[in-house]
């Protein structure tokens, strides 16, 4: 079989997706490394969220390029290259949130999980610090169940729909309504102070 | 039930704190266990093989030991001798250069 020639030119970060895939294919590390810096944050946002910032959301999110570089030749762009690796994220990361509950249960008491969230201090113009109060929220989202959190990453954090969320995590459209409606109401508890005035949201993070 | 522009408030302030990058040099990262990876799969490749060719080696040099052996039967080599097929050395061959390159070396007698 004669492989298809392709085009005789540097990568750029205009190059499309898919000759992307087609030159990494072919053993063009500088393709590769093009797609990961596009979805580098689709995969942070997905793998931080679920797991929090540290070594082991680095971790899997290495993985996930990784494993979507060993499966390179499968991919046949049935859906777009961000559902694909983002849904490889999302198993990595439950798997990890997995292997992490075996060995805190190991070692750490329920009790000692339960932590209060340090609230962000509010100025007294009304206003919370920007950095702080996107800290205080992602530290709600993780305190969130895992499955809970699973549908408020993949809702909100990469904007995806309830359909596609449904199809990622492998559920029912329902159950993706309702575990958002529940998740909702968990933050809200959290949140409200911070959101009910308008003062409290930083138009620099909005 | 939470009203909807609370909803949509508090949407709005969980999409934007959704966290937009790993630490700095990812990518590199990446393409560093990228490479890492590679190394390890021809290493364990390369074992594979050999773990495939060192039985047949051993098999192979046993047939021929025993077939060497077998040939050597009714002559006086010892069973190492024979099985490695070693020629028979006696203090003359030594001393006979013919014997041992196969050419004919004129001597001088005395």
């Amino acid at each position: 079989m004669r492989g298809t020639k392709l085009p005789d030119h540097h990568v750029t970060d205009h190059t499309s997706d898919a000759e992307l895939i087609a030159r990494a294919r072919a053993g063009d590390d500088l393709a590769f490394g093009v797609l990961v810096k596009r979805y580098e944050g689709a995969i942070a946002a997905t793998v931080i969220g679920m797991l929090g910032r540290g070594d082991d959301a680095d971790d899997v999110g290495q993985e996930t390029f990784i494993r979507f570089h060993r499966s390179l030749h499968r991919f046949r762009g049935e859906s777009s290259l961000k559902t694909y690796l983002v849904h490889i994220a999302m198993n990595l990361s439950i798997n990890a949130l997995k292997r992490r509950r075996r060995s805190l249960l190991r070692f750490v008491s329920r009790d000692e999980h339960d932590v209060d969230l340090p609230e962000p201090r509010v100025g007294p113009d009304g206003e919370v610090d920007a950095h702080e109060l996107q800290q205080f929220v992602r530290a709600a989202v993780a305190q969130l169940g895992e499955k809970h959190r699973a549908v408020v990453v993949l809702r909100l954090f990469q904007d995806y729909s309830t359909k596609e969320t449904a199809q990622i995590l492998g559920v029912p459209d329902g159950t993706v309504l309702s575990r958002l409606s529940r998740a909702m109401k968990e933050l809200e508890a959290r949140l409200a102070p911070y959101v009910r005035h308008g003062s409290t949201l930083p138009e620099s993070i909005l | 039930m939470i009203d909807e522009p609370t909803e949509e408030s508090l949407a709005a302030t969980i999409r934007a704190a959704a966290p937009a990058a790993f630490d700095a040099g990812f990518s590199d990262r990446v393409m560093t266990r990228l490479n890492v990876q590679r190394e390890q799969a021809f290493t364990s490749a390369l074992n594979r093989q050999f773990r495939l060719v060192v039985p047949l080696a051993a098999a192979a040099a046993l047939i021929l030991a025993a077939f060497n052996w077998w040939g050597a039967r009714g002559t006086a080599a010892s069973p190492f001798d024979a099985a490695l097929n070693l020629p028979q050395v006696t203090l003359s061959s030594a001393y006979s250069v013919t014997s041992l390159y196969g050419v004919t070396v004129p001597t001088e007698t005395p």
